[in-house]
């Protein structure tokens, strides 16, 4: 599948909402889309394209905005694809892949929780990698690493 | 009672006796005191030996005889809980195997925190599991102790300024023994263990 066949197959299903289809390599290519149209791209990539694994969720913080990205990957194609879509900075959300790709519930916590990317409608948002109550975003750039030293950690009384 | 005197043929001690005569060491029997032995049923004979030994640690003064007793009996059957968090931990089943043979000091590691008087954290501590491991140091009984094994327990490691890593158990837990290395060998990890009987050998109370 080329990038070609992907715009051709998505477009009439998502019109001016699709932003574009790049090329990507080692892809199927990498589709761009406005964020109100996740749940009908993921339909239809799963769906109708047949990639029905979603492989990863991932996402990147560019300052000005942030983006997320999905990788899916079809066993009939054997192929990925990626779709990925710039979220406003100020308040990053996205509907959440959950009802398309099951798989999405935990990729979209660590998504949620390193990069504070909102994911509406999600079954169970919660800390993964971080303890409960854990008060920031680690893999923002806004993020300051911590010296050891500066920690205040209550030792517990024995 | 006292002890019966050991004869020492030439060596100067029984080890180098036995080395050098080929024979156990003896017993003289004309320095062993006599003593009438009485047979008496057990239930007659706890009480006694309680009284006995309550009159002896009168005697001799609290501190000389149940604190050492205590510290001899733990620092040689010391039963460590393991932390295998990370590599390190492969050291630490390394110093159990045949080659190093940990045992032979009396360490037998256990899986519960109930059974264990040592804890051994081996890996890196995340904030994740930090609450667990608190919540396991706290169900030990005392007398406890805890040893950082690797850099990654002792200040964090390579991963110092992680958000993620615990910057050293020492925030978390009291250590009494460090063990440096990424990872340590496994006679640094006996080594450790033996400073720590030091330590409880000292110990006061």
């Amino acid at each position: 599948m080329q990038p070609d066949d992907l715009a051709k197959a998505l477009a009439p299903r998502l019109g001016d909402r699709l932003l574009g289809v790049e090329t990507f390599v080692g892809t199927a290519g990498r589709v761009r889309f406005r964020p109100e149209a996740a749940l009908d791209l993921f339909r239809a990539v799963r769906d109708e394209l047949g990639f029905r694994h979603l492989s990863m969720v991932g996402g990147i913080d560019w300052v000005d905005h942030r983006e997320v990205f999905y990788v899916a990957w079809s066993d009939d194609a054997r192929q990925y694809v990626i779709l990925s879509a710039d979220l406003p900075a100020d308040s990053p959300h996205i509907e959440s892949a959950t009802p398309v790709w099951e798989s999405a519930n935990w990729h979209e916590r660590e998504a949620w929780e390193l990069l504070d990317i909102g994911f509406d409608h999600h079954p169970d948002l919660r800390h993964l990698l971080m303890p409960d109550g854990y008060a920031f975003h680690p893999l923002l750039r806004s993020f300051k690493l911590h010296e050891p030293e500066e920690l205040e950690v209550k030792q517990r009384s024995v | 009672m006292t002890a019966a005197p050991t004869v020492v043929k030439p060596g100067t001690t029984p080890a180098e006796s036995y080395r050098l005569t080929g024979e156990l060491p003896m017993v003289d029997q004309a320095a062993v005191p006599f003593i009438e032995i009485e047979t008496v049923r057990a239930r007659e004979f706890i009480p006694a030996a309680k009284e006995a030994f309550s009159a002896m640690i009168v005697e001799q003064g609290q501190s000389k005889v149940i604190r050492p007793t205590f510290n001899w009996a733990g620092r040689n059957s010391l039963f460590p809980l393991h932390w295998g968090l990370a590599c390190c931990a492969i050291e630490f089943a390394a110093a159990f195997s045949a080659r190093f043979d940990a045992e032979r000091f009396g360490i037998v590691p256990r899986s519960s925190p109930r059974q264990c008087d040592l804890m051994i954290v081996n890996g890196t501590v995340t904030w994740k599991v930090a609450h667990k491991l608190i919540t396991l140091y706290e169900q030990m009984p005392e007398p406890k102790w805890v040893i950082a094994m690797g850099n990654c327990a002792t200040g964090g490691g390579p991963f110092r300024t992680a958000y993620s890593v615990v910057p050293g158990v020492d925030k978390l837990v009291p250590v009494d023994i460090y063990i440096a290395g990424c990872p340590p060998r496994p006679e640094a990890m006996i080594d450790g263990i033996l400073k720590l009987e030091t330590l409880i050998r000292e110990r006061k109370e």
